[in-house]
């Protein structure tokens, strides 16, 4: 989750946060570089006392400042691109989880082996418990297995909702009547929050996620408990 | 000067021109086009648009294309007559005297700027506190408690929960946490 005056990127729990992790660095820096530049001529043209009023061609800086730009931007979609198609590959996921949004609450169903769903509510604030966090607690977590790829279907019962959880570098639109598909590993344990990421309505702000990673015999153990449950 | 007897002739022959040429269906642009024309004819009108060559302060030019002052009075042109002969014979005023003629402000002049800054920033920090006054009564008379999680108690039983979790523990959070020691490194 993020801390109290947070700037930057929650750490990533998947490898694939990772790496946007890295790409983002890469392209900050390419444009904090070229704002110092941008920012240090500004100042030096206003700051000048000389003045020209006869300068016409400049045919060798305008090739520089046409290549260049075309150059950096290459470095950055190499990158870039890099990323995308690694999202994309095809894997092999362990399990697979569908995630429904709905007016104002997420509903999970596990349907691989067992039948198991369950709906997972925001914790109201007055029902906090000591230590729980304002608008990122709910009543059900969605447990899932450390290290093991995950494959999370995401769609919608109602109107447009998305399935966001920063640190696992995921997020999908929840458009109803459409299947959407996500997948990462969570790469260590722990709890993942993230917030609907959709305008949904009302309560768009109150309906958060909370993904738990779990060692494989834990998360036996709880798929078992919920199953009695239900 | 010469310039401008020139014009006279030219835009003498466009009149004709027009009155020739135009039928009625243009008569409006005819008499809007006429006036403009009219008022070059006499020289002695000050038109200021940008077909006409006019005087100006600008760092960048020192010599503007036409001097300041346009009508000389008799003994200024006893003055700029002195100036065809020898400089040395010009005495520190008449030399003075020649450059306002032709200039109206001195490079020191137009570099000096105004304390209208002033003005401008003491006006933005009146507004600023304005605002601020305003704001402030809006915290004490229209915004109901914050929730109780702000509390400073329940801040640090959130903060050891994050701690217990493990939240952020590469660079983030849990990183600046010494475990073994239980303090902040």
């Amino acid at each position: 989750m993020a801390h109290p005056t947070q700037l930057g990127f929650q750490d990533a729990a998947s490898p694939v946060m990772e790496e946007l992790l890295h790409f983002h660095d890469h392209a900050l820096m390419i444009v904090l570089l070229i704002s110092t530049l941008v920012l240090y001529i500004i100042t030096a043209m206003v700051s000048t006392k000389l003045t020209n009023k006869y300068i016409l061609d400049s045919q060798e800086i305008e090739i520089v400042w046409t290549i260049l730009p075309a150059v950096i931007l290459v470095l950055i979609a190499l990158p870039s691109l890099r990323i995308l198609y690694l999202m994309d590959e095809i894997n092999d996921p362990h399990l697979t989880i569908k995630a429904m949004g709905h007016q104002w609450y997420w509903s999970y169903e596990y349907t691989d082996y067992e039948n198991l769903g369950f709906d997972s509510y925001m914790v109201p604030t007055q029902d906090l418990a000591p230590g729980q966090f304002r608008l990122l607690e709910t009543d059900h977590r969605m447990v899932v297995p450390m290290e093991s790829p995950v494959r999370v279907l995401v769609s919608a019962e109602d109107v447009l909702h998305s399935w966001a959880v920063p640190s696992l570098g995921v997020k999908m639109d929840a458009v109803p009547g459409r299947l959407n598909q996500a997948a990462f590993i969570a790469s260590r344990p722990g709890v993942f929050y993230g917030q609907c990421s959709e305008i949904c309505g009302a309560n768009h702000s109150f309906m958060p996620i909370v993904v738990e990673a779990v060692p494989l015999e834990h998360f036996e153990n709880w798929s078992s408990l919920m199953l009695e449950d239900a | 000067q010469h310039t401008l007897e020139g014009n006279r002739d030219h835009t003498a022959v466009i009149h004709i021109c027009l009155s020739i040429y135009l039928d009625r269906y243009f008569q409006t642009l005819y008499s809007s086009l006429t006036v403009v024309v009219l008022v070059h004819l006499s020289s002695d009108v000050d038109v200021i648009d940008c077909s006409v060559p006019q005087y100006n302060n600008r760092l960048d030019t020192p010599l503007p294309d036409v001097p300041f002052v346009r009508n000389l009075s008799a003994e200024q042109k006893k003055l700029k007559e002195k100036e065809k002969g020898s400089w040395t014979q010009l005495t520190k005023e008449e030399k003075l005297a020649l450059y306002r003629l032709t200039h109206e402000l001195s490079y020191a002049e137009m570099r000096q700027g105004s304390k209208e800054w002033m003005t401008v920033l003491g006006g933005i920090f009146i507004f600023l506190g304005f605002t601020g006054l305003l704001v402030w009564w809006q915290r004490v008379y229209v915004y109901g408690d914050v929730p109780h999680t702000l509390s400073e108690e329940s801040v640090a039983q959130q903060t050891q929960r994050m701690i217990d979790m493990r939240v952020n523990p590469v660079h983030g959070f849990s990183h600046k946490w010494d475990y073994e020691k239980k303090q902040w490194k």
